[in-house]
């Protein structure tokens, strides 16, 4: 079989932009797992939410870049709302009340948006700004995938430094590592789980409205991508900022150069590498703890 | 003769009261669909309310043996038993495979695990067309007669008759996972699941246990599945999928964790309720998603965990009224430690 290079190099660059979607979502997946211990089922619900404020709000205003600010925040209040009423009742318990509670959420939160915006899929065009097509001799790249490129790479870095050079971030890692010493210390620990959630939930709610131009939006987009999330997660090591990156690229790349091979393999491939990573490093390639 | 009595009581009530269950219900196919789930989330209850260990591998293992039951019927014309034996047997390989890699890590992490291989398993019958029907499923799969050569045949084509040999299958299944808790083996199960550290210090290699459990788990889950393609003749994508799981999960949650009678109340009632509800209201998983939530807050001992707190808040009533209140504060003391 006859590979294209010049096919290769686009499939590439959209697995890096489908990469940069799942990086969005592991890394709020990772520090409230590593922070909180919650395996969010929610997360996707979020996403999902995300994706349908977008929706309803570039429908009413008619403006994009806004909603990249308005959304994330609508999300992230009712992630902190959810913390504050149901999960915290639940910390200190079996983690597996935790995963049943955030599944139930899910549950609901799908049967809600199915209710509000009916279960028939519905799309939003980018921005008049990004609609064209940058050239690079043959190859093409959609220029709102370049933008999506830039901004999550930029949202990642501000992530990179928000975690190593504030105090914030510095109790995130240091309860990631060992909660009970960050709680002996006397942190509020109790505000930074809030907090943490809220944050989680504001980039899952902003990788919706990132990725529903690209893929479109259904009530059941959120389960999907939520099983390859968490198999990102795995392959980057729980709690890790930098495993949720280099393991939110690898999948994406991984499922886009398969996709051009075997298509029907594209989605297989992610846990085939997840199942090898694990029989080699068992803790993922950046785990930090058990 | 008493002790015997007192082993097989459990057998005996669940008997009599499965004897009956296909009469009262308004149709049969009901009470098979009850019995079936009951003996899936038995076993998932082994591992969970037993072991300890949370896992979300339920449709992977009960719809690999849909699918290998499904398919030895209608490429090998197998015999009932062999088709049941055959996905039974791809089940336990399955579990064997799974269960080794998930007992790898501890805790979220292994129920991480769990969860993306089922997202695996479902992805390959998905888009394996040419072997599972991808999205259409397989369909038409004819029920084998229940047949010794030579002795006798009778044919389960009745839904009275296969309701029957359910039953005989889930008291048999049932059976054997009380003595398997009963044993020597069950209490080391438990013993992992208080304290996995220190059954670890006093020298059983917990993650051999656990893998063990695992199997067990999946054989049982995988008879169920066997079972549930001979009851509907087809099979579906959604056996394998992830709803599976989450609905065995929720019969458990709901049933009692760790009860063994609970989770077959939660069986029968989360069938039941479906097959009202969901006809009423395609929205239902939003009742279905709060029960979830209200459970996990409030009743996290599920309906069983109720039953028994209310009969012994009764007791204690009806005691006290004889005897004075020294026997409350006997019996609170007691109950706080």
């Amino acid at each position: 079989m006859e590979i294209n290079l010049n096919l290769v190099a686009v499939q590439i660059f959209n697995g890096i932009v489908l990469g940069m979607i799942y990086v969005m979502l592991a890394m709020g997946l990772t520090i409230v797992w590593g922070m909180m211990d919650i395996i969010n089922f929610s997360h996707g619900f979020f996403y999902t939410l995300g994706a349908y404020f977008a929706y309803t709000f570039v429908s009413v205003t008619g403006n994009f870049w806004l909603a990249l600010i308005v959304v994330p925040v609508g999300t992230a209040l009712i992630g902190m709302a959810l913390e504050r009423t149901l999960l915290r009742k639940l910390y200190g318990l079996n983690i597996l009340y935790q995963i049943l509670m955030t599944f139930g959420i899910a549950l609901m939160g799908r049967e809600i948006i199915i209710i509000i915006y009916g279960p028939i899929g519905k799309s939003f065009f980018p921005p008049r700004a990004l609609e064209g097509t940058f050239f690079l001799g043959s190859l093409f790249f959609p220029q709102y995938r370049v933008f999506l490129l830039l901004l999550v790479a930029l949202i990642t870095f501000g992530m990179y430094l928000f975690i190593e050079k504030t105090k914030l971030g510095s109790i995130i890692r240091a309860g990631t590592e060992d909660k009970e010493m960050v709680s002996s210390l006397g942190i509020n620990v109790s505000l930074v789980f809030l907090l943490t959630f809220g944050l989680a939930m504001a980039i899952a709610g902003l990788s919706g409205v990132l990725a529903s131009p690209m893929r479109g939006i259904n009530p059941f987009m959120d389960w999907n991508i939520l099983g390859i999330c968490f198999a990102v997660v795995i392959i980057g090591g729980m709690g890790s900022f930098s495993g949720a990156v280099f393991g939110g690229l690898i999948v994406g790349v991984a499922q886009s150069l398969v996709g051009l091979i075997w298509p029907s393999a594209s989605i297989i491939i992610i846990f085939i590498v997840m199942s090898a990573i694990l029989l080699i490093k068992p803790r993922g390639l950046f785990g930090v703890r058990d | 003769m008493k002790r015997l009595l007192k082993e097989i009581r459990g057998l005996l009530i669940l008997g009599i009261i499965f004897f009956i269950l296909p009469f009262v219900l308004p149709y049969r196919a009901l009470a098979t669909e009850v019995i079936i789930f009951s003996l899936a989330v038995i076993a998932f209850d082994l591992l969970l309310g037993f072991t300890g260990v949370m896992m979300f591998c339920q449709a992977s293992f009960f719809g690999t043996s849909v699918y290998l039951t499904a398919l030895s019927i209608i490429h090998l014309k197998a015999s009932l038993f062999l088709a049941i034996l055959i996905g039974v047997a791809g089940a336990a390989i399955l579990a064997l495979i799974l269960g080794s890699m998930a007992t790898i890590r501890k805790g979220s992490y292994s129920v991480l695990l769990t969860l993306a291989f089922n997202e695996m398993i479902y992805f390959i019958a998905y888009q394996w067309k040419g072997v599972t029907g991808g999205d259409d499923g397989l369909r038409g799969i004819a029920r084998p007669p229940l047949e010794i050569p030579g002795l006798f045949k009778v044919s389960l084509a009745s839904e009275t008759s296969f309701y029957f040999l359910v039953l005989f299958f889930f008291l048999l299944s049932f059976y054997v996972i009380k003595r398997i808790i009963d044993s020597p083996f069950g209490r080391v199960l438990m013993a992992i699941r208080e304290n996995e550290a220190r059954a670890e210090a006093i020298g059983y290699n917990a993650r051999l246990f656990k893998l063990l459990a695992f199997e067990i788990c999946g054989i049982f889950i995988g008879l169920a599945g066997a079972l549930h393609v001979l009851f509907m003749n087809f099979a579906h994508i959604t056996n394998v999928a992830f709803d599976t799981s989450g609905n065995i999960v929720m019969m458990e949650l709901i049933g009692g964790i760790g009860t063994l009678f609970g989770p077959i109340l939660g069986a029968f009632l989360v069938v039941l309720a479906s097959d009202k509800f969901s006809a009423m209201w395609a929205r239902w998983p939003l009742i279905l998603g709060g029960i979830f939530v209200l459970f996990v807050l409030f009743a996290r001992g599920g309906i069983w965990g109720i039953i028994v707190s209310a009969t012994k808040r009764f007791e204690r009533s009806s005691l006290s009224k004889k005897v004075g209140f020294h026997i409350i504060a006997v019996s609170k003391g007691e109950s706080d430690n």
